[in-house]
């Protein structure tokens, strides 16, 4: 008996002592957010980063398993890639670069007086064995291609099998520089952790926990002037959701974000320090499984079909409704206008329509041989214009588009059943070629290039049957003009404009024609920025740099470039 | 003997058909670690060529795969050896190492606002059953509702008042990480943990009393109508010694089963307590593994989640025997 008083009375006691606790707790936090606003040095970054951080600084890992930073501002590139604007690469750890005339041999020559952050000289065998190292090895050479590397003084020479111009970008603008001394001792590179980075870019480890981890300035950088950072002090932290996000911004907890913010037009009225910059981004489309020939099956096979759709669709309302009307015009030639405007050949291909033409898409239709059913859909043989279009549910701007078109295309007798999945089951179906349509991005490739947007998404060696997983045409899209386009582009002197536009005139009237990606609108990167910390953001007028803090690379351009606010 | 002979065989059994179960539900799901990553490249500005795939799966060991069969065995002949394999999302991290980080915050969160719901919860059931018709009888319909209101519901609302409209809360996160402190056991870093846990602890707590108060108030109603009670005041024993060592003594046993099988759902956390306030546990880990199809994360969260439900039954299964011997005896 008495032994059960006791029990109960502990447990009082844990509740009273827990209560007493979180008392405490309330009063003695309110003196360290205090000390957190003290040094105006220190930017803080969210990146879009949820739950936990794994301590993962390995530079050789594309997955995104590596922690951000370790892509341009601990480690750096050969050279920098501006995906943001058309601009000629700026130097980093390379300072000039030639190929020889059939493209076949490459000369880099690597800066000298650069130091990894532990003091130790960068050299050209650093950069040599970098080079061949990632040729070498199968699980890194995510560019399936073979070369040898030869160190000559401080030039490295790359010497290809093949007119190789097109690797440019990726090996030059992608791929980590590290220290020989110390990745040569790692038997599998890609399995380590890489805790202790020994990097050559701006900024250095200084202390991480899995909830946030900071950066310092390296001493050792090779930069001076512009090129130096200024920053002291650099914090990466995590939040779980946009609005979590937009309240850090709000408070100035965060100094620099890219999320999507509906309310960001209000929020910056609101905080005259808040600034935001809309970049384009990617082309949201639908993707269309358009090839009977490698098995895709459904009205959507039909290029008619694909047309309809294309002029029946209201993209001034898509973009008012879905993204708030931040979102850009596109091009039926899947080009970003504000960055390639001039590689688009034929002025008329330059712009997507507006709004919508349901009689255009009618007259198509009825031309190809559809007719109008009881329903008020089209049919032909028999069969209704029925479509299904995947999505990833949760993404809600993409399911805005989703429910929008639906009542657009009928419109045009066309019946579309919107699938919201999951993003595990909407990926796969696409990969495998199992939909009819899918809606999707257009993603840039390894530069600014349209090279790699036509290679990724239309070139016949990028696709594969349906059942089996292509690798990124998945539209399996497949067209003998385009194929010996790409294969004229591939060896022509990047440097020869007129050349390369005569090629890419040739791409883009089939892919006008043919529509297996139909474009909807150029969807915006938005970025937020909080002033009064820190100033020299990317912005409209200057973009710099591509601004979203998620992307590779461009993160190390913006920290070295931005100032202690005054 | 035979008692717990018995209780320990079935409980190797439902281990066996857990670990099985944990092996081949993350398997039916569609689509495959690879594409999910390629995808994400993609849109992360990672150039992805035709190479990309094959690189990947050579780099995430899945050059040569192997059927369903040979994994199993692999399988468990891992957990055997305690190695749940590799983290796709956090390559090439261990799975423990993943786990080990999540975990602390959720037992602290869950497992305190548990302990807390439940003391709070009977204590007021049972004065709320020895006065019946009082003021406190009054306070049931209302935590009630607090549990039939959708628990997201409930928790926005809370969030949107006490850090919004009232900044009095943090609205996200474990611990104020702007400060510069670090995990430990520093009395700073435990108050601002204490701190940014209240908010979510808050919730659990309101969302989960009502159901203790009721049972433990229903259960004392019945017993004080019990023979002993009426004894034990017609002896003129303190009304404060009936209450507790006569009446609630008996009155608790039903809900403190309960509890032990919700302190074993603690560890499974709650995913959308974690969601909503962006807390560092494992609920949130679990939603990263389902939706990047890591395999071998999912495994390692379902094992851990599995394992503390059956090992909080098997507890309760045989410290029930030792606290009710109506349970042990044969009749």
């Amino acid at each position: 008996m008495t032994i059960t008083r006791k029990r109960l009375l502990i447990g009082a006691a844990a509740l009273a002592a827990s209560a007493a606790l979180a008392l405490s707790g309330c009063s003695g936090s309110s003196g360290s957010t205090k000390s957190a606003s003290g040094s105006n040095s220190t930017v803080t970054l969210f990146n879009g980063s949820v739950g936990n951080f794994t301590e993962n600084f390995n530079p050789w890992l594309t997955t995104g398993a590596e922690l951000q930073p370790t892509q341009g501002v601990i480690y750096e590139t050969l050279f920098y890639y501006n995906m943001a604007r058309s601009q000629d690469p700026v130097p980093l750890l390379g300072t000039k670069y030639a190929w020889n005339s059939d493209g076949t041999q490459l000369t880099i020559t690597v800066r000298t007086g650069a130091k990894w952050s532990d003091g130790s000289a960068l050299t050209a065998g650093d950069v040599a064995w970098t080079l061949n190292h990632y040729e070498s090895t199968a699980s890194l050479n995510t560019l399936g291609q073979t070369w040898t590397t030869k160190q000559d003084g401080d030039d490295v020479v790359l010497t290809f099998p093949s007119t190789s111009f097109t690797l440019e970008p990726q090996i030059l603008g992608n791929i980590a520089i590290v220290p020989e001394k110390i990745w040569s001792k790692i038997p599998d590179v890609l399995k380590t952790t890489n805790t202790k980075p020994v990097g050559s870019g701006a900024y250095e480890l200084d202390t991480f926990t899995p909830q946030s981890y900071t950066l310092k300035k390296n001493p050792n950088y090779w930069g001076t002037g512009d090129d130096a950072p200024k920053i002291e002090t650099v914090r990466f932290i995590s939040l779980a959701n946009a609005d979590a996000a937009t309240s850090a911004l709000e408070s100035g907890q965060v100094d620099w974000m890219g999320s999507y913010l509906p309310t960001l037009k209000d929020i910056v009225k609101k905080h005259p320090n808040v600034a935001y910059v809309n970049t384009a981004d990617s082309t949201t489309s639908i993707v269309t499984c358009s090839n009977a020939d490698l098995g895709c099956t459904g009205p959507q096979t039909d290029v008619a079909v694909r047309q309809a759709i294309y002029d029946a669709m209201d993209r001034t309302q898509l973009n008012a409704q879905a993204l708030n009307g931040f979102g850009e015009p596109g091009s039926p030639t899947l080009l970003v206008p504000a960055v390639n405007k001039k590689w688009v050949a034929d002025q008329a291909n330059e712009m997507l329509p507006e709004g919508a033409d349901a009689a255009k898409a009618k007259s198509t239709l009825e031309a190809d041989g559809w007719t109008l059913n009881s329903k008020g859909f089209y049919e032909k043989g028999g069969t209704e214009l029925d479509l299904t279009i995947n999505v990833v549910s949760g993404w809600t701007d993409y399911d805005t588009v989703c429910t929008l078109l639906k009542g657009q295309l009928q419109k045009a007798g066309i019946n579309l059943t919107v699938n919201q999945v999951a993003q595990n089951a909407w990926s796969n179906s696409e990969t495998t070629g199992k939909f009819q349509l899918s809606l999707n991005s257009v993603n840039p490739g390894a530069s600014a290039s349209p090279y790699y947007i036509y290679n990724n998404y239309l070139n016949t060696a990028a696709t594969a049957k349906v059942g089996s997983p292509s690798s990124t045409n998945t539209s399996r899209f497949s067209d003998p003009a385009v194929d010996a386009a790409l294969k004229t582009l591939a060896s022509t002197n990047p440097s020869d404009d007129a050349a390369l536009l005569k090629e890419y005139g040739t791409i883009q009237d089939t892919v006008v024609k043919q529509l297996p990606i139909i474009p909807i609108y150029v969807n915006q990167a938005l970025t937020e920025f909080n002033t009064s910390h820190a100033t020299g953001w990317p912005s409209a007028d200057n973009l710099y740099a591509f601004p979203e803090p998620w992307k590779a690379w461009d993160a190390g351009i913006v920290l070295k470039a931005i100032r202690p606010a005054k | 003997m035979r008692f717990y002979l018995q209780k320990i065989g079935f409980y190797v059994v439902a281990l066996w058909a857990a670990l099985t179960l944990n092996f081949l539900i993350p398997r039916l799901m569609p689509g495959n670690p690879v594409d999910i990553l390629i995808a994400k490249m993609g849109a992360a500005g990672q150039p992805v060529t035709p190479g990309t795939r094959k690189a990947l799966s050579i780099a995430l060991g899945q050059g040569g795969g192997g059927n369903w069969l040979q994994q199993y065995g692999e399988y468990l002949v891992n957990l055997a050896h305690g190695n749940l394999g590799v983290s796709v999302v956090n390559f090439p991290e261990n799975v423990t190492t993943v786990i080990a980080q999540a975990l602390p915050w959720t037992i602290a969160l869950i497992g305190l606002s548990t302990i807390i719901s439940f003391l709070l919860g009977i204590g007021l059931g049972m004065f709320a059953g020895w006065r019946r018709g009082s003021w406190l009888d009054n306070l049931i319909p209302v935590t009630t509702m607090f549990q039939a209101v959708p628990y997201f519901w409930l928790a926005l609302i809370l969030v949107l008042v006490l850090t919004r409209v009232f900044p009095i809360f943090p609205y996200a996160g474990g611990y104020n990480v702007n400060s510069g402190l670090v995990p430990g056991f520093s009395l700073q870093f435990i108050g601002s943990a204490i701190y940014y846990g209240f908010l979510p602890a808050l919730t659990i707590v309101l969302s989960s009393i009502g159901g203790w108060m009721l049972g433990m108030r229903n259960m004392m109603v019945a017993t004080l109508s019990e023979d002993y009670i009426v004894t034990a005041e017609a002896k003129g024993l303190k009304p404060s010694r009936v209450r507790l060592t006569y009446a609630a003594r008996n009155a608790v046993l039903p809900s403190l089963s309960g509890f032990a099988i919700s302190l074993g759902f603690v560890v499974a956390g709650s995913i959308v307590t974690e969601q909503v306030f962006s807390y560092p546990g494992v609920g949130q880990l679990l939603w990263t593994a389902v939706s990047n199809d890591d395999y071998a994360l999912m495994q390692g969260i379902f094992l851990v989640i599995s394992l503390s439900v059956l090992a909080a039954n098997l507890i309760v299964d045989l410290l029930y025997g030792l606290i009710d011997p109506r349970t042990r005896a044969r009749a």
